[in-house]
């Protein structure tokens, strides 16, 4: 069996107000401690900064700037050519922010930072609504998934941010789980490798938004990707594309059985949700072949 | 008021916020059965020395099996392996091949000459041991370890009851089988060979010299075929046939052998006549796909043109101008609830006639009782025991086929063991006897297979049949060291840790301390998710609910 393999550096502390058995602050916690020590957090109001956040007190061991749902690129970006400016071209600027702060509210300046190449890695921790408000739905809600704002299921699809931002060009996109560690940690010192701007997604269940058992998120990840629901890969360039599982299984039902949001789906909502899934699935494949 | 251009700095860390408090239980590291433990005869720690075969220990691997059991090259070759039926890996893809891995750290350790360590505390009291096979010399092994003085009395002159009076040398070869004999010998066990412990007045004599008796004298009398006349020179009784020689057992036998029986023993007999060039049928009660035999000695029978008569019996025999009339008809088999128990209804207007030399009952045997009549209580076909294999005599303790229908090798072993440690009990009252706790073991629901590749089973090779039967040499043969490994490696572990630090690793609140050897978990922080247990592979670790104060 694979070990997980990255060493944890004490980047993040025990004592965060992160719910008992939340993916995000173990993300969190591979994420600090392969970035290290010389790297400047910008965290957009999300369970991300609740979870680094509870003034005086940090989670952290880095500095954080805690902005707004709208500017996290932008204030991001601010952070980077300032470091600049004193001379501290290495440090990492990372920037932390939800699905809704990064699909709705803050697209315009993450589309702006990406445009200009800014040199900010842009983690958005994907929980597919609004969580640390009560779990509305955000446009990166899949269909059918209930949510506070959607009770009855949401009635259009995801949105598709990552050919939104391969559009852009930028040098590096990759998708990551909490289900694949050693994955997780080798996207992430890649990205930290490369100059402009990076964007990382990372799949989070959300066990209260999702409904999901305390014990079973990263299970729940696993399965996202094993189904190809969410399926793990590189953009290079906006062009270049990496699988780095090329394979899924054949059902999503394993998915969707774990998750209390689904839980009034008929077999014809199922059928529909694995027709989106294999349809992207091919597409991304064929993506994949094109650029080798 | 404040001064507003003093920014808000955040000066502490989030470590003085006891988030343990959140907690209703705690994740518990403790190590626990397996299912192939919970099956094992012998209770050997399957998973424990599998893992040291993984990483690549192979003496550890073979401590860790001698301490219940000493013959692992034996047992890796004959077991009946309920464990192996038992295994978690059944569901995944297929199940562990235990005992050929049991088979090859057995035999690397008679390659490497490894031995007993002799007691570090010698003691002075005795004990007897009667009988030779594998209960008997489990026992010897056990009480050597716990340093009695032990004389093993043996009615015939060689060592090992059936594992070599009955099971062939194509199945145990007898080199092995020596080897591990003379381990257990070499830990200065006194030896009486020929020595036969004739009645109740010899078993009180050897009580008189020793300071306690285990009695394993087996299941040593031929059950009876009623029809059947034994006087006959072409009725030859199975036990003795598979005692002799090759050449004494073709003098026994005629072109064409009728094998009565569906057990080893029978499938031994007619595999032995194969390799004599004999023509060979079995003829069994139960029907095809139901015999006692173990399926790989089926297999193999069948693979060296034995043919099967199922689900019929003898009724008569009788010899006509040199031929043998065997009348048969076939029956309605219904296995009964206890090993051994059984009923047959014969179909109307089923008969048949087989025309054969030579006919050779297998249809088990029967513990001498008389023999102690007045002397042990019997418990229907054996001799009654407690639950710490003592008899109705004090001091006296009997184990294996005499005392038991559960009639195996490993079976015989594990008696011997527990019995050798009943017997400490009562000789030193420091000592308990080894009652091993009835423990859950970790089942199937605790395993998390996503950490377990797909992964076929390394099977042993074996020898082609046209080539087997020239020979009585084994017919399976050992994995090799690359098999082995990726053999072990296939093991889920279940209930032993691994170290793999999943656990540390996959705690979202940094709860989980590795030390240096195992972890610990923080109750400041831990607030009691149970991803740490979802995400251990092997079940070694359980949430436990906090105890209310
Ligand atoms: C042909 C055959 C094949 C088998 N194959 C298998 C197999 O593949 N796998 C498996 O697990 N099991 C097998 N079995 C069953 C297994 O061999 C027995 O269950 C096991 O050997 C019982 O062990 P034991 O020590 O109780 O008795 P035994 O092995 O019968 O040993 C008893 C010993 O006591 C000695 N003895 C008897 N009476 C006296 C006396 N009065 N004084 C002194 N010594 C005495 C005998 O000479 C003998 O050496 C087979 C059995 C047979 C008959
Ligand atoms: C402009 C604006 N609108 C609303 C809010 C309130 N608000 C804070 S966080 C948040 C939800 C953010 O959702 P997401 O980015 O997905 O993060 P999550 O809570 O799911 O981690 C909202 C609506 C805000 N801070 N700013
Ligand atoms: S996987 Fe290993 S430990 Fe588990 S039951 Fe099978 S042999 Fe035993
Ligand atoms: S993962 Fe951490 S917080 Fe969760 S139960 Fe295990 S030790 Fe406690
Ligand atoms: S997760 Fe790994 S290290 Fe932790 S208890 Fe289970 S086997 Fe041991
Ligand atoms: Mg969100």
């Amino acid at each position: 069996m694979e070990k997980i393999e990255y060493t944890d550096e004490g980047q993040f502390f025990s004592g965060h107000v992160a719910c008992a058995g939340c993916v995000e602050a173990l993300s969190m916690r591979v994420i600090l401690n392969t970035l290290g020590k010389d790297t400047v957090g910008v965290v957009a109001p999300s369970c991300s900064a609740v979870i680094l956040g509870g003034h005086p007190m940090s989670a952290a061991k880095i500095p954080v700037l805690h902005g707004t749902l709208e500017s996290a690129a932008a204030s991001a970006s601010g952070v980077k050519r300032a470091l600049k400016a004193q001379g501290r071209d290495d440090t990492t600027v990372l920037c932390l922010a939800g699905d809704g702060g990064t699909y709705d509210i803050g697209l315009q300046a993450l589309s702006s930072a990406a445009e200009r190449n800014e040199d900010i890695l842009y983690v958005c921790f994907d929980n597919e609504g609004y969580m640390n408000t009560g779990g509305q739905k955000s446009s990166s809600t899949p269909r059918n998934a209930a949510t506070g704002s959607t009770p009855f299921g949401k009635t259009t699809r995801k949105k598709n941010l990552i050919e939104i931002l391969a559009a852009h060009r930028i040098p590096y996109i990759a998708t990551v789980s909490p289900s694949h560690l050693n994955d997780m940690a080798a996207k992430i010192a890649k990205a930290q490798t490369i100059e402009g701007t990076k964007v990382v997604i990372v799949l989070i269940p959300c066990l209260p938004g999702w409904g999901v058992a305390d014990n079973d998120a990263v299970a729940t990840a696993r399965l996202g990707v094993e189904s190809g629901v969410f399926p793990l890969f590189e953009i290079e360039d906006g062009v270049r594309y990496t699988m780095t599982k090329s394979d899924k299984s054949d059902a999503i039902n394993g998915y969707l059985k774990k998750q209390k949001r689904y839980r009034h789906l008929t077999e014809a909502d199922r059928a529909d949700l694995q027709a989106e899934v294999d349809e992207t699935w091919s597409r991304l494949l064929a993506q994949a072949e094109t650029t080798v | 008021m404040k001064d507003i251009r003093t920014p808000l700095w955040t000066h502490l860390t989030s470590e003085p916020r006891k988030t343990g408090t959140w907690r209703s239980a705690l994740p518990l590291y403790q190590n626990e059965s397996s299912p192939c433990l919970d099956a094992c005869p012998v209770s050997g720690r399957v998973a424990e020395w599998i893992k040291q075969v993984k990483d690549g220990d192979l003496r550890g691997a073979w401590e860790t099996l001698s301490d219940n059991n000493p013959f692992p090259a034996i047992a890796g070759r004959i077991c009946h392996h309920p464990c192996e039926i038992a295994c978690n890996r059944r569901d995944h893809d297929e199940t562990v091949g235990i005992c050929s891995l049991e088979r090859f750290v057995g035999d690397m350790a008679l390659d490497q000459g490894w031995q007993f360590p002799l007691p570090t505390k010698e003691r002075t009291q005795s004990i007897a041991v009667v009988g030779s096979g594998p209960a008997g010399l489990s026992g010897a092994y056990q009480l050597r370890r716990l340093g009695f003085q032990v004389s093993l009395y043996e009615l015939k002159e060689e060592l090992g009851g059936l594992m070599r009076y009955g099971i062939p040398s194509y199945r145990l070869a007898r080199d092995v089988l020596d080897g591990e004999i003379n381990r257990i010998i070499a830990m200065n066990v006194t030896l009486h060979t020929r020595h036969d412990v004739t009645d109740a007045s010899g078993l009180r004599d050897l009580q008189s010299k020793h300071d306690a008796v285990f009695l394993a004298t087996g299941a040593s009398r031929p059950k009876p075929l009623p029809g059947l006349d034994y006087t006959q020179p072409w009725v030859v009784d199975s036990a003795i046939f598979l005692a002799a020689t090759p050449n004494d057992q073709a003098q026994m036998t005629g072109a064409h052998v009728l094998v009565i029986g569906g057990g080893s023993a029978a499938m031994d007999v007619a595999r032995s006549a194969r390799r004599l060039g004999r023509k060979v049928t079995v003829l069994s009660l139960e029907a095809e796909g139901q015999l006692p035999a173990q399926e790989v000695e089926v297999v193999e029978a069948r693979e060296e043109s034995v043919l099967f008569v199922s689900g019929a019996m003898l009724q008569q025999a009788a010899s006509a101008d040199g031929v043998v009339e065997a009348g048969c008809t076939r029956v309605e088999f219904v296995p009964g609830g206890t090993p051994g128990s059984f009923s047959v209804a014969p179909i109307q207007g089923s008969d048949f006639t087989l025309m054969v030399d030579t006919i050779i009952p297998a249809i088990g045997q029967d513990a001498d009782l008389d023999r102690w009549a007045q002397l042990l209580d019997p418990d229907g076909p054996v001799i009654s025991t407690d639950g710490n294999w003592q008899t109705s005599r004090k001091g006296v303790f009997a184990g294996g086929d005499l005392a038991s229908m559960t009639r195996f090798v490993t079976e015989a072993v594990g008696m011997g063991k527990d019995a050798a440690h009943a017997i400490t009990a009562t000789l030193d009252r420091d000592c308990a006897a080894l009652t091993p706790p009835a423990q859950a073991f970790v089942g199937n629901d605790r395993i998390n297979t996503a950490y377990q590749a797909d992964h076929a089973r390394s099977t042993q090779p074996v020898v082609p049949a046209s080539t087997r039967l020239k020979s009585f040499d084994e017919v399976q043969q050992p994995l090799t060291q690359d098999q082995a490994h990726q053999e072990a490696s296939r093991c889920f572990s279940c209930g032993t840790c691994i170290y793999c630090d999943n656990c540390y690793f996959y705690c979202p609140d940094m709860a989980i301390t590795k030390l240096e050897n195992g972890y610990s978990v923080d109750p400041d922080y831990c607030k009691g998710c149970g991803l740490c247990v979802a995400e251990c592979p092997t079940g070694s670790i359980h949430m436990q609910e906090d105890e209310l104060t």
